[in-house]
């Protein structure tokens, strides 16, 4: 299955879907309410990382959000350092470009904020099965056909992976040369995308079959089988982030929090 | 054409070992069956043949060519693959595009391929459908279409993967023919099967193998008369050879004529 | 429990009708068995049994479709669909890809039906046992063989208590010992009084496992009646159906003027064996 779900016993891991879905939205909230560059820093030492560490996949996670972020930090420090227009405090500089400290604190501010996006959604990723996470929305109302193409989406991709090698397989052993100019490997396409995608239709009409022989798109009202546990802590604690988080908002466009 | 194996052992990069030390010798123009339950690395076996898997110890020798090192698009040349699942090839938008597929990947001239396209064609009962969209045909009509683009290829060494699963009584026929005619025309015919029966009619030579070994190597008639291999592969002996043992005659029987001479001998010695 | 009455259906853009003035009549509780040429109709009258013609395919149908009490064409699928359940002959494309293991795709048609959840519990522990696959309950049904993966399939439907289940050649792309398990599923489904409609090519088996097998050729049922007799016709050979080696063989008998022509012809291996070893005279 592709996914980034990484089985661990952490109290993380064992939270409501929803639980966590609320306080991604929090975080979300709070980082764009606060646009200074220390905002997010704190909000990453302060929340991040303790999660990080609390959920047992801190490493995967740092990787990750290094991936993810870590380019545009880098892009963004090199961009604002050097060309930012309100520049006063210069730090150094290399032949004719300035580098800036008022740049380099933007750069930090914009790039913190994308790392905390990052890591957040990427640590709900992490924590969470996504059979758990789809089953708790469904059971709160979001359509079954959207939680359905999401589960399958997960699972088929594998195997069209699969079904590529052997696509390749079976053209090769019919003489196709794979190796060689960029004009060959464009000619290559056809034969090798083509039974892809044909092999989708296929396989999409058999399912759908199988998928009404169950009877999916029934009117009844669902019963979901697996059980998502939730809490009144958690039902509290989902409350009390929003609350907070809105409040933060408030009182940032109010000008309070400056 | 002449294929040896010497030796053969295969590794996964998973690290599972599906072939433990195999030896075969496949004489030009013979027919070889190799059955075996799943997992017993038949395919894994056979797939050394074209190239697609390179020997992790031994060698494989289709001719005068050794497997290692060789593309599987040069080994296409000698080796003609069938693969079960025609959907997993078909590409082009007539039946004729794609069994001109693989003699012009060949590089055989222009003239020659309408010829072999054909001549493919009218082997698998398709002979008008060359410009039919091959997904406007049946799925066995599909598996047809994947067996003539191989025959198209000329090679002097045909492979069948499973060939009669999944076909009706019809279809058995054609790959028996098919299995006959390429036999007659002096190719090296080997098939993976489940068909014990198709099997035992239409294969010169047999090998058993389980567990990435070879139990059992020889003619159908001692071959399916080795309870023992057949036994340990988990393999059950074709219809008349059960029938056989079940009348309490001694060695075997593989087809009809065979068992109405063997009934005829009985009743002259009552 | 199964009445078709003169269907004749064409599919949508073509002009050949594939079933034509077809009759069947199905009783409650056997082993049903279809044999018949490929491409001759067998998944177009699975579908027509099972509801997905006309609600889910179109085309033109005509004639009557009556499957445990309801008029097919005037039901909903969905009405028809928690009465006849349908396995096609693709396992990989019966896994819906909704649910991340095994308990819990096997439990989805039950969900869609808004079982109540105590209910469902028990429904697909039931049935787990009764297939025997506890091992793989958590398993992710995309990690399975072939084989398993049609027991799941199987199972999924089989949970919903149909009455009828439809089986459009289960077997046709597993290997001996995976058809070994459908066949062995479909007798314990058979046991707790479901009806079974198998379409096979597999004779042997159909002998074992079925009371009734019909030949389907032409568009319409041409023969119908005990396992033995029907797959002992001599007609077989020109609907494209073929004949067990045991069959075969006591015919060269015959021919050959070393057995009668009187006894029944057999048609599997214990048949057979009496065929041969005496009586035949």
């Amino acid at each position: 299955m592709t996914t980034l779900y990484l089985d661990r016993p952490s109290p993380i891991h064992r939270l409501n879907p929803v639980t966590k879905l609320v306080g991604l939205l929090a975080v979300v909230l709070v980082v764009f309410a606060l646009p200074q560059w220390w905002a997010s820093v704190a909000i990453l030492v302060l929340v991040m990382v303790p999660a990080a560490v609390v959920s047992g996949v801190g490493g995967r996670l740092l990787l990750v959000t290094l991936i993810l972020a870590g380019p545009l930090l880098l892009v963004l420090i090199i961009a604002q350092g050097f060309f930012y227009p309100g520049r006063e405090t210069i730090l150094f500089a290399l032949g004719a470009l300035q580098f800036s400290l008022e740049g380099l604190l933007l750069a930090v501010g914009v790039g913190t904020r994308t790392a905390v996006l990052v890591a957040a959604s990427v640590l709900l990723l992490l924590t969470t099965h996504p059979g758990a996470l789809m089953t708790a929305l469904t059971e709160r109302g979001m359509p079954a056909k959207v939680s359905y193409v999401v589960s399958s989406t997960l699972q088929i991709i594998p195997a069209f992976r699969t079904r590529a090698e052997s696509i390749l397989l079976a053209q090769r052993s019919r003489g196709l040369r794979t190796r060689g100019n960029i004009v060959r490997r464009v000619r290559v396409l056809l034969p090798l995308v083509t039974p892809l995608v044909l092999g989708v239709f296929v396989d999409v009409e058999e399912r759908s079959t199988a998928m009404e022989a169950r009877a999916f798109g029934s009117t009844r009202s669902r019963v979901s089988y697996a059980v998502i546990p939730d809490s009144r802590g958690q039902q509290f604690s989902r409350w009390a982030l929003i609350v907070l988080a809105l409040a933060v908002v408030v009182l940032s466009f109010t000008g309070v929090l400056r | 054409m002449k294929v040896s194996v010497h030796g053969l052992e295969f590794v996964y990069p998973s690290g599972v070992k599906a072939l433990d030390g195999v030896d075969l010798e496949v004489e030009s123009g013979s027919r070889l069956g190799i059955v075996g339950q799943n997992g017993a690395g038949k395919t894994t076996l056979v797939r050394h043949l074209n190239g697609i898997f390179q020997p992790t110890v031994g060698t494989v020798r289709i001719g005068d060519w050794e497997t290692r090192g060789r593309d599987i698009a040069d080994l296409a040349a000698r080796v003609g693959y069938v693969f079960q699942n025609p959907d997993e090839q078909l590409f082009a938008r007539t039946v004729a595009g794609d069994v001109s597929f693989g003699p012009r990947n060949l590089g055989v001239p222009p003239e020659r391929i309408d010829e072999l396209v054909n001549l493919s064609l009218e082997r698998v009962g398709l002979a008008g459908e060359g410009q039919t969209h091959p997904y406007h045909l049946s799925l066995s009509e599909r598996k047809r279409v994947a067996l003539a683009s191989v025959l198209a290829m000329n090679t002097p060494i045909v492979v069948l993967d499973e060939p009669t699963t999944g076909q009706d009584a019809r279809g058995v026929a054609m790959i028996e023919r098919i299995v006959r005619q390429l036999n007659e025309e002096g190719r090296t015919v080997i098939a993976i099967t489940h068909d014990m029966d198709f099997c035992a009619e239409n294969f010169d030579r047999v090998v058993v193998m389980a567990q990435g070994r070879i139990l059992a190597d020889g003619e159908p008639a001692d071959v399916f008369a080795n309870g023992e291999a057949l036994d340990e592969a988990r393999v059950e002996p074709p219809q008349l050879a059960r029938l056989a043992i079940a009348l309490g005659w001694t060695g075997t029987v593989l087809n009809v004529e065979t068992f109405v001479n063997r009934l005829r001998d009985s009743e002259r010695s009552r | 429990m199964i009445e078709l009455a003169g269907v004749t259906y064409t599919y949508p853009d073509t002009e050949r009708a594939v079933l034509h003035g077809l009759d069947l009549s199905i009783t409650e509780g056997i082993v049903f068995g279809i044999v018949g040429a490929s491409g001759v109709g067998k998944s177009t009258l699975a579908k027509v049994i099972s509801g997905f013609i006309p609600h889910s395919e179109g085309g033109e149908l005509e004639g009557a479709v009556t499957v445990a009490g309801i008029d097919v064409v005037k039901a909903t699928l969905l009405d028809v669909v928690s009465k006849v359940g349908l396995v096609t002959q693709n396992p990989f494309n019966q896994i819906t890809g909704a649910r991340f293991s095994v308990e819990e795709e096997i439990a989805f048609g039950l969900e869609n039906l808004g079982i109540p959840r105590d209910e469902m519990i028990e429904r697909v522990g039931a049935v787990i046992a009764r297939f025997g696959i506890q091992e793989l309950r958590d398993r992710s049904p995309f990690a399975l063989s072939g084989g398993q993966q049609q027991l799941v399939a199987i199972a999924s439907i089989v949970v919903m208590e149909p009455a009828i289940l439809v089986m459009d050649e289960p077997t046709s792309q597993l290997d001996p010992s995976g058809t070994r398990l459908v066949f062995d599923i479909i007798d314990r489904v058979a046991e707790q009084g479901t009806t079974v409609v198998l379409l096979e090519h597999k004779l042997e088996l159909l002998r074992e496992h079925a009371q009734v097998v019909a030949v389907l050729a032409e568009g319409r049922i041409v023969l119908s009646g005990a396992p033995r007799e029907v797959l002992a016709d001599d007609r077989l050979d020109q609907w494209g159906v073929g004949s067990t080696r045991f069959t075969s063989a006591a015919r060269a008998a015959i021919s050959a003027e070393l057995a009668s022509a009187d006894s029944a012809i057999p048609v599997s291996l214990k048949e057979a064996v009496s065929y041969f070893s005496g009586g035949r005279r």
